[in-house]
């Protein structure tokens, strides 16, 4: 029994996610401290509660039963963003919750998973090659409706980690260097174009560059070229076009931090906060930007101040190292698992990760626009938590099963 | 399923692993950044966040005179402050309408304060009446960032001014806040002149501070660290003067409306009893914040009542000074005491005529000083000699400060022949200048200060103590009276000296014939020299110095009368009668039975309600003839 479980359980990823949550409880307890809003601990221990169930169900789940539902649970996740739009709460400007009794969920976590799910599916399919024209058109598509369905909620930032998972996952399987960037140039032209005409220049002629090295057919490069030119051009005109208040809300959508104190306010505070905190921080509930509120809603998307500013550099560098772990581990496991459809079903969940961790340390310290993103198992949020928890019991179940074909 | 062959895998698998660790590095480097090489710069900005300083204005000393009677005390008075942080610029005319004041003054105090700490109040208008404060309650919910401070003011229980001594408070000049230095900030008090300046250290305590706590809105969410790094602010010292404040109030209301200065000392420690400088002000007018207008009204008024003559203006002393030359002769045994001089009125030197009031005949030292013969001190002064006068002089504290514990004073002049060659040129002058300076006339310059000074000496035979209005200061934290330390020297006179010079003072006041008569107190022996100074500006002006009792005196005056006349006339009759209150402890003149009184002790006697009216012309004896200029 004790061999089944050494060969079956990969103990490094199960500690280190279940680390994270208990670094997330202790900080969301400190962030809320004083805050008067006590019951966000409590609820966040509810849902760490069931989300270690969840993780443990989704361990043990036979494989194959994980493979059926992959396309059911895309289509019924699509089917749930669409009735939020229509029934949902809208909570900050946002409509992108059911409210379900006490709690409410938000379908655009879960459907992360989904949308990996049924990325992985389609991909590990003996008859697609996603060189083709064809296959790359529904996987983009895969990714693209609920993409488009967030944007309307709207949620920029839960939005652009289905770019974010989508790049890696066509690089894994195979994708060319054109190719990718056929698929990342107009996207990051159009958010580059929102950012302003600087960026966006950068971005085309970055792009323009990268395109042109990969020696592809010239008609080809050029049609690619003139899309992603064409996206960024049209979002700006769309753009210049609205009224104030809309440009102000898409200004929102891309900060919505909400800067209630005018511009760059909760960058500031949350750099004072983490650079406040020095090497070894200053103590456990002691930090004065966290005790008293400097971030609006900290224990959400700039919960890393509070590792920052209460444990210091120290705390700080662990939070990461536990992260880097859990990355490494999650590639790892793409590249041992003999199933194609595990394997990159690793690397799309493993690049979810990624992405929320790039997105939302490198705003926190101050790197990055401020773009609403949660970070894994830390910030405050019940369907991010489970659906943290259920991929993490997915990647614990590849590896259990890692020499399946 | 085709497995992707592993070389390929591998590739990318290290691809993903190099753009994890370059992330990752990039992160770690940028939390080094901020936390280990800018920690500082941003625990400050932690700090000033979220911590706020409310100054806590110290209580300010008291001030005691001799007798432990409260003469300074305080009260409190609202000062309007605004914090910048929290204040609403579009405000700023709704404030400035309440408080009746020019926009302008509060966008410039607004910015002052921003400039400094933009979470810190800084102080608008001081002594708000009941008007505007409660104007300001009314709009408090539409002015965010205003509130007021309970400060202290001055504010003065006894009827004397003191303006001079007392000195004001004012606040604080960009100056003073570069000198003063730390707990000093915008819109604070501090002493100006007089005693408030001289002793602005101990008066002054020291600021303390509460921390709060403030949240992101700036709104105070409670004690920082419960209140365990609040500063008490310390109570400022109080003074105890050597004043007493019912001589004080006496003098003043005998000096009513005539410009001069009038000092009582005492001769047993050199404490300042009692000082005047006339024209004065009323000190409560500068206690909170003082008008524009009453500023320019005494800044512009020819008769200068902001200035201390007692300590800062030179005048000529006129016969006073007589004794100087006097003692200089005796003591380097020029003349014998017995010297005579036949005075026939006037005294030619060269083409030169030097005049006298009256013929006094033959006259001996003693005699030339009670009866004032100017005669007699012209040929004197001829036989000193002008530095060996005035080595006396400076040894009597001329031409030199005293020292006196009272913010400014003037050095005065005495003149060398070293002064004389610088002036005029070693062969611009003769010894014609000299039978002038021998009478206190010429080139010479006191204050009255000095003259007190010289008249302590002259009634304790020699002791010269550094005036001081202050004796001693009470600290707070023991309730201990420290006793300022005063510096202390002999003048060294034989006894024949101090015994010819005292007998003439001794007549000017006792004897006929003698100058001073009208200071002549019921019951005391009393000394004194009369003088009457001739100056560019109009009638002489009018001086007495004098001591009492003669045998162990306590109380040593001078009384200067500008531009009246004769000091006799003038002057002597208020010395008289502060030397009688002073020792009796009240007026006895209007007694009935005067002559049944004798001196008791100070502090029994009964009120005297008259003091205030009376005036200095109010004795019933005719003047006694003017004898000398």
């Amino acid at each position: 029994m004790t061999s089944y479980f050494k060969e079956h359980i990969d103990y490094t990823l199960a500690v280190v996610a279940l680390a994270l949550v208990a670094i997330g409880l202790i900080s969301i307890y400190s962030a809320t401290y004083d805050a008067h809003v006590s019951d966000v601990a409590t609820k966040q221990l509810f849902f760490a509660t069931a989300g270690v169930l969840i993780m443990i169900v989704m361990t043990f789940l036979p494989f194959k039963l994980l493979q059926f539902i992959s396309y059911p649970s895309y289509f019924l996740s699509i089917l749930l963003l669409v009735s939020v739009l229509i029934l949902g709460k809208t909570v900050s400007g946002s409509t992108s919750w059911f409210n379900l009794g006490a709690f409410r969920l938000q379908p655009s976590e879960f459907t992360k998973i989904t949308t990996a799910l049924a990325l992985a599916t389609y991909l590990s399919r003996t008859d697609v090659n996603i060189q083709r024209f064809n296959n790359l058109a529904v996987a983009t598509g895969i990714v693209l409706l609920p993409i488009a369905l967030i944007m309307m909620q709207p949620d920029t930032g839960t939005a652009m980690i289905y770019a974010g998972m989508f790049i890696p996952v066509l690089y894994w399987g195979g994708a060319t260097k054109f190719t990718l960037l056929s698929v990342v140039a107009p996207v990051a032209a159009a958010v580059a174009a929102l950012f302003g005409i600087t960026p966006f220049f950068v971005t085309v002629i970055v792009m323009g560059v990268l395109i042109y090295l990969t020696k592809e057919n010239r008609i080809l490069a050029a049609v690619v070229f003139s899309a992603m030119v064409l996206v960024g051009i049209s979002v700006q005109f769309i753009y210049e076009g609205l009224k104030p208040y809309q440009q102000k809300r898409i200004a929102t959508f891309l900060d919505p931090g909400a800067d209630p104190l005018g511009a760059g306010y909760n960058v500031l505070q949350s750099k004072v906060a983490i650079g406040s905190g020095g090497l070894i921080g200053k103590g456990y509930l002691h930090g004065s930007q966290t005790q008293l509120n400097f971030i609006p809603e900290q224990w959400t998307d700039f919960i890393f101040c509070v590792v920052g500013e209460e444990f210091g550099f120290i705390g700080a560098a662990v939070v990461l190292g536990l992260f880097i772990t859990l990355l490494v581990r999650g590639v790892g496991l793409g590249s041992i698992v003999k199933n194609k459809y595990g394997s990159t079903l690793a690397i799309a969940i493993t690049a979810i990760f990624a992405v929320h961790v790039f997105m939302n340390v490198g705003m926190s310290v101050g790197l990055l626009p401020v773009v609403g993103v949660p970070l894994p198992f830390l910030s405050y949020g019940g369907s991010a938590l489970l659906t943290n928890m259920i991929m993490i019991g997915i990647l614990l179940n590849l590896y259990s099963n890692r020499k399946e074909y | 399923m085709p497995i992707q062959d592993d070389i390929n895998l591998y590739s990318k698998r290290r691809m993903l692993y190099t753009v994890i660790a370059l992330v990752f590095l990039l992160y770690l480097g940028r939390l080094f950044q901020l936390q280990m090489i800018y920690s500082d710069e941003y625990g400050r900005k932690s700090e000033e966040n979220s911590i706020r300083t409310i100054p806590k204005e110290p209580i300010r000393g008291y001030i005691y005179d001799r007798q432990g009677r409260i003469v300074v005390d305080n009260r409190p008075a609202f000062t309007v402050t605004i914090m910048p942080f929290e204040f609403d610029k579009r405000n700023i005319n709704l404030l400035a309408s309440i408080l009746e004041v020019e926009p302008a003054y509060v966008q410039e105090r607004m910015k002052k304060g921003e400039a400094y700490n933009r979470f810190v109040p800084v102080k608008v208008k001081r002594d708000i009446d009941f008007k505007i404060l409660s104007a300001l309650e009314e709009y408090r919910d539409k002015l965010p960032g205003v509130d007021y401070q309970i400060e202290s003011k001055r504010f003065y229980t006894t009827p004397a001014r003191a303006s001079h001594i007392l000195g004001y408070t004012k606040e604080i000049t960009e100056n003073q806040l570069k000198t003063f230095g730390e707990g000093y900030t915008q819109g604070d008090v501090a002493g100006a002149t007089g005693l408030e300046a001289e002793y602005e250290g101990a008066l002054r305590g020291q600021k303390g501070a509460e921390f709060s706590t403030v949240n992101v809105r700036g709104q105070v969410v409670g004690r920082f660290d419960n209140g365990k790094h609040d500063i008490p602010s310390v109570e400022g010292d109080d003074l105890l003067l050597a004043m007493d404040f019912s001589l004080q109030t006496l003098a003043e209301s005998l000096f009513a409306d005539r410009r001069g200065a009038l000092i009582a000392i005492d001769p047993q420690d050199g404490g300042i009893l009692a000082m005047i400088s006339k024209p004065d002000y009323d000190l409560s007018l500068f206690s909170g914040v003082t008008p524009a207008d009453i500023w320019r009204s005494f800044n512009t008024d020819e008769a200068k009542p902001l200035f201390n003559r007692a300590t800062l203006t030179r005048y000529p002393p006129g016969s006073t000074f007589k004794m100087i030359l006097a003692a200089a002769a005796l003591e380097k045994k020029i003349v014998s005491p017995s010297w005579k001089v036949t005075c026939t009125g006037s005294f030619r030197m060269g083409s030169k005529v030097f005049k006298d009031e009256h013929v006094h005949g033959t006259v001996d030292m003693v005699e030339a000083i009670t009866r004032s013969c100017n005669v007699y001190f012209y040929q004197l002064m001829l036989k000193v000699g002008l530095d060996t006068w005035s080595f006396y002089g400076s040894e009597f504290g001329f031409g030199k400060p005293t020292h006196v514990d009272i913010y400014e004073e003037n050095p005065g002049l005495l003149p060398t022949t070293e002064w004389m060659n610088k002036r005029y040129g070693e062969n611009g002058w003769t010894r014609g200048f000299l039978p002038s300076l021998g009478i206190g006339q010429g080139e010479l310059g006191v204050t009255p200060l000095q003259m007190a000074v010289y008249t302590m000496v002259l009634g304790n035979k020699g002791h010269y103590y550094q005036p001081h209005a202050v004796k001693g200061i009470i600290h707070k934290a023991t309730h201990d009276t420290v006793a300022v330390s005063v510096d202390k020297r002999e003048i060294k006179l034989g006894a024949e000296a101090w015994r010819v010079i005292r007998e003439g003072m001794r007549g000017v006041v006792e004897k006929p014939g003698g100058t001073g008569g009208l200071a002549r107190v019921k019951g005391i022996e009393s000394a004194g020299k009369t003088g009457t100074a001739q100056n560019p500006h109009g009638k002489s002006h009018a001086w007495y110095i004098g001591f009492a009792p003669f045998q162990n005196p306590r109380i040593a005056i001078v009384v200067m009368i500008e531009n009246v006349g004769y000091g006799g006339s003038f002057a002597a009759p208020i010395a008289g009668m502060c030397i009688e209150h002073y020792l009796y402890g009240r007026l006895t003149r209007f007694d009935k039975d005067v002559l049944t009184k004798q001196p008791i002790a100070q502090g029994t006697a009964r009120k005297n309600t008259n003091v205030a009216n009376t005036s200095p012309n109010s004795g019933e004896r005719t003047p006694v003839a003017h004898n000398s200029p």
